[in-house]
């Protein structure tokens, strides 16, 4: 829950300090490449700062998905962080995410081609810090002419970031596709997709909530599996608890008595439990960087994650697993305590 | 003299209707007077401890009734029968049933917790009776450090803690040395003197001569009553 929270907060950040309308063309309802024609004209519009053209793709570096990121170096943003080399400056220069780096044992200076072009070279100027973003990971950082090249897109950008000053980006974003929103007999470009910050803002956020979604299904159905399990071995296999019931029963104590302890008792069990677990995860993702677990949340990461997992500890997900911690002992010894405790005392002492 | 204890035509059936059908009791009719020292005798798999499990409340009869001081108790309630164990009855078994985690005063006392008595106040109660069954070094040692006649001796301060009417011990001297079954006797004589009626099931002779009451028990059946001159 941390991670997935983790992940969520950092790519809300992302957004945040993105650009204010992404414009591409809209092919079948999906993002499609944009004509770059388009940057005058969005350039001349009133109320926007910045149009920066972008490209992004996935390629293959050997057998690991990369993705491409191609922009122009005056568009670099500031909070890019290197650990080491420097910038793309010249033809062929690339920065590449700490992930690639370490599985391929990258250096600074080394040349190389990818199979989806292998006429295009590249050369390695500088690896991203492994504190950066989960996303530069994986990322091979080049200038857009590069990327225009490798991919075979002359003339096209897979979206167009347009900056705009404050209280505009609703009204430039409307007006955008109101121009370009349908094709037309006399058009050959198709029709554009415009989305603008608020709304990338909801799709992460739709999406991270249906992730997040996905995993509180399934930590329902292991939450619904652990109860019967629980019952299982509570009921059949703690031959001592049963004994042990069997003699305060035997001793004058009622079940109703016995089930008030037992219910104490776990009470107190959870309490301590539910913040034991609860900072074996703060360590787990702070000292070990969520070895193993990071993988679920975070695609194509590997048992050990390249760079530092992001995550958050919110107090709702806290509160809940300790009620989910109550609710599953109590269940299981409540349920197995109490069968226990109404049947003859010499039965449970057996 | 008061009958504490009556029971009437009892049956005790384990697994009825299936192949694996044992009569324990059939159709047993005793009587139970106060401050008696009853002796239940009979060889292995008579059905003395079942009948003393009935008697004790801790298992239910097939059939039959069984009366404690004249009502019948046969019917009654999960909550009626504890209620009963906790003032009336006090339990010694073959092998002493110790909580094996809790330090031997606390063995002694737990009986007391749902009465309410507050800690200082059953670790008080628990340390005397430990004490007057020569304890003292061992009221804080688990029964893992005690030996088995030193568990007995804090089973019998567990059953005497709610200061019962009726003792009931099952084969009380098959887990102990001779030095024991000695001091076991003392205190089981001390009792009855003080006017508690003991219930002790045992096919150890030595009980012979304290019996007031032997009932003789064979394959679940009571074949004979003994009675004898008090002690």
């Amino acid at each position: 829950m941390a991670i997935s929270e983790g992940i969520k907060f950092q790519s809300l950040i992302s957004v945040e300090e993105g650009a204010d309308i992404y414009v591409t063309s809209d092919y079948f309802g999906s993002n499609a490449p944009i004509s770059l024609e388009y940057l005058d004209h969005f350039r001349k519009m009133d109320g926007v700062t910045k149009v920066v053209p972008r490209i992004v793709g996935r390629t293959y570096f050997a057998n690991r998905l990369a993705t491409i990121v191609g922009i122009l170096p005056e568009n670099i943003p500031q909070s890019i962080r290197l650990a080491e080399g420097r910038m793309f400056r010249e033809k062929g220069d690339v920065v590449v995410g700490k992930g690639l780096a370490k599985e391929f044992i990258l250096q600074i200076g080394l040349r190389f081609s990818l199979s989806a072009n292998s006429s295009k070279l590249f050369r390695v100027v500088g690896f991203f810090d492994a504190d950066a973003s989960i996303w530069s990971a994986n990322l091979i950082l080049m200038s857009f002419e590069d990327a225009l090249e490798f991919f075979r897109m002359e003339g096209k950008a897979t979206d167009i970031l347009i900056y705009t000053r404050p209280g505009y980006a609703t009204i430039l974003a409307a007006k955008i596709q109101e121009e370009a929103g349908a094709s037309t007999p006399d058009r050959s470009e198709p029709p554009l997709r415009v989305q603008d910050k608020s709304l990338v803002k909801r799709y992460f956020q739709r999406g991270f909530n249906y992730k997040a979604g996905v995993f509180t299904a399934l930590y329902t159905v292991a939450f619904a599996l652990a109860i019967p399990a629980l019952l299982i071995v509570s009921g059949f296999g703690q031959t001592e608890r049963r004994k042990e019931i069997g003699i305060l029963k035997a001793t004058g104590w009622q079940t109703q008595e016995v089930m008030e302890m037992v219910a104490f008792e776990n009470f107190i069990l959870s309490l301590t439990s539910a913040p034991l677990a609860i900072l074996l995860a703060i360590v787990w993702l702070k000292w070990f960087n969520g070895a193993f677990i990071a993988q679920f949340f975070i695609a194509e990461i590997g048992l050990m994650a390249p760079f530092s997992v992001p995550s958050r500890f919110m107090p709702i997900p806290c509160l809940f697993s300790f009620i989910f911690a109550v609710i599953l002992t109590m269940v299981g010894s409540l349920y197995s305590t109490w069968k226990t405790a109404t049947i003859p005392p010499v039965e449970a002492m057996r | 003299m008061e009958t504490i204890v009556r029971t009437e035509k009892v049956d005790k059936i384990y697994n009825p209707g299936r192949p694996e059908e044992v009569r324990a009791l059939n159709q047993v009719d005793l009587e139970i007077l106060k401050n008696r020292f009853v002796l239940i005798r009979g060889p292995s798999g008579s059905g003395k401890t079942t009948l003393l499990n009935l008697i004790s409340t801790i298992d239910r009869p097939t059939n039959g009734r069984i009366f404690l001081y004249g009502e019948d108790i046969s019917r009654y309630s999960d909550v009626q029968l504890s209620r009963i164990r906790q003032k009336t009855i006090g339990l010694i078994f073959q092998n002493f049933n110790l909580l094996p985690r809790l330090p031997a005063w606390e063995n002694v006392a737990f009986p007391l917790l749902p009465l309410g008595v507050g800690e200082s106040e059953r670790r008080k109660r628990s340390t005397e009776i430990l004490n007057q069954l020569k304890l003292e070094k061992r009221v804080g040692h688990p029964p893992e450090q005690m030996s088995g006649g030193e568990q007995q001796r804090v089973a019998i301060a567990r059953a005497l803690i709610n200061d019962p009417e009726i003792v009931i011990a099952d084969e009380p001297t098959s887990n102990i040395d001779a030095e024991s079954i000695k001091v076991l006797l003392e205190i089981l004589m001390d009792l009855k003197n003080k006017g508690k009626t003991i219930i002790v099931s045992s096919h150890d002779p030595i009980f012979l001569d304290y019996g007031e009451i032997i009932f003789y028990l064979k394959e679940g059946w009571l074949k004979n009553v003994e009675r004898r001159e008090n002690k």
